[in-house]
């Protein structure tokens, strides 16, 4: 799995990107999909596969980049496990996803507000949770998608059920 | 997994990743903003030789951006005001100099760090597991099909990692610095050391 959220971060390469700062956030499909299935040490580990194999396929590892990336997901991740638990089967993948976004701009536009911009970047808040609730959905459907057609996940869950 | 070229023939990933390491406190230290542009045009050179594809329009707005924030808190000496906002000497100063800075790092991390690097322990192992079934599934996305986008992903994932099968063992191999790696290392490190007697 950790090996998709790689494999999905380079396929979202090939989507144009409306602004320069936007991520679709592809690489956290697979994350979304085991959510149901696996146990949140599993989920904690799987991002933090993501995030040290994107940091060492892109090279961010040492910048900016890596402990945004690192948070956002993180955030993300605690935020997803935590709808998940408490609104359990009343509640989608696709409102999973769109919680977990939320939650991954809310963080990495603290962390550019109080180190890289000031306060004034404060501004672009509104554009900022527009796109991320967009990218949510996209995504949300896609993995509730998956998650419901795809054979190999059906194995997955029995294997782990 | 790891692009030839000149940094991945001379350079063992780790000792690469220390010299990024060395440079950065240099880097950072640095107060004169000409000398920073031109540490960041260095390691952005250095970044393009090490096989890594900069967006540079990416950056450009970084730094334009980072600046402009910065600008909205006025500091020294007035330069230029058009209508209401007023650009001080200070606060473009710092506005660049944070911008240039950030942007920067970004390069030491692009030329430093490479897929190979191994990381210590149990996660390294992991680590290493995860980018082999990535190169596996890396030769598998020709097969990926936009009008059966699930169906043609399910293919690939099956063929890779059917569940409950065992996870093959993985091998990896390790490069060594060469002489010309270490001379080039010393002269990188030196160099930017070197620049903060400017």
């Amino acid at each position: 799995m950790g090996a998709l959220c790689l494999f999905f971060s380079t396929i979202e390469y090939l989507f144009p990107k409306p602004f320069p700062f936007f991520r679709l956030g592809l690489a956290n499909l697979p994350i979304l999909v085991m959510l149901p299935v696996v146990r949140p040490g599993y989920i904690l580990l799987l991002v933090l596969l993501k995030v040290l194999g994107q940091g060492l396929i892109n090279g961010t590892l040492a910048s900016y980049v890596f402990l945004f990336s690192a948070a956002g997901s993180f955030s993300s991740a605690a935020v997803m496990l935590a709808s998940q638990r408490i609104f359990g089967r009343h509640i989608s993948l696709i409102g999973v996803s769109i919680f977990g976004a939320i939650a991954s701009n809310a963080v990495q536009l603290f962390l550019s507000v109080t180190f890289i911009f000031g306060k004034t970047a404060w501004v672009i808040a509104p554009l900022f949770f527009t796109l991320g609730v967009v990218s949510g959905v996209a995504v949300g459907v896609f993995a509730q998608r998956f998650y419901d057609r795809s054979r190999w996940m059906s194995g997955i869950r029995e294997y782990y059920g | 997994m790891v692009k030839e070229t000149p940094f991945s023939r001379n350079f063992n990933a780790l000792h690469l990743f220390l010299t990024g390491g060395i440079i950065i406190p240099a880097y950072l230290f640095q107060t004169n903003l000409s000398v920073r542009v031109a540490q960041v045009l260095l390691f952005a050179a250095l970044s393009v030789v090490a096989g890594k594809r900069i967006k540079w329009t990416y950056f450009i707005i970084m730094v334009l951006s980072i600046t402009f924030f910065n600008l909205v808190t006025p500091l020294g000496q007035v330069l230029v005001t058009v209508g209401p906002f007023t650009i001080t000497s200070g606060a473009l100063g710092n506005g660049l100099m944070k911008g240039f800075t950030i942007v920067g790092l970004v390069f030491i991390s692009l030329f430093s760090i490479r897929p190979d690097l191994k990381l210590p322990g149990r996660l390294g192992g992991m680590i290493g597991r995860v980018f082999y079934y990535f190169e596996r599934v890396i030769e598998g996305k020709k097969k990926v099909q936009a009008r059966r986008l699930i169906a043609s992903m399910d293919e690939i994932l099956m063929e890779l990692y059917a569940p409950g099968t065992t996870q093959e063992a993985v091998a990896s191999e390790s490069r060594r610095t060469t002489a010309a790696g270490y001379v080039a290392g010393a002269l990188l490190v030196l160099g930017n050391w070197a620049l903060l007697l400017v």
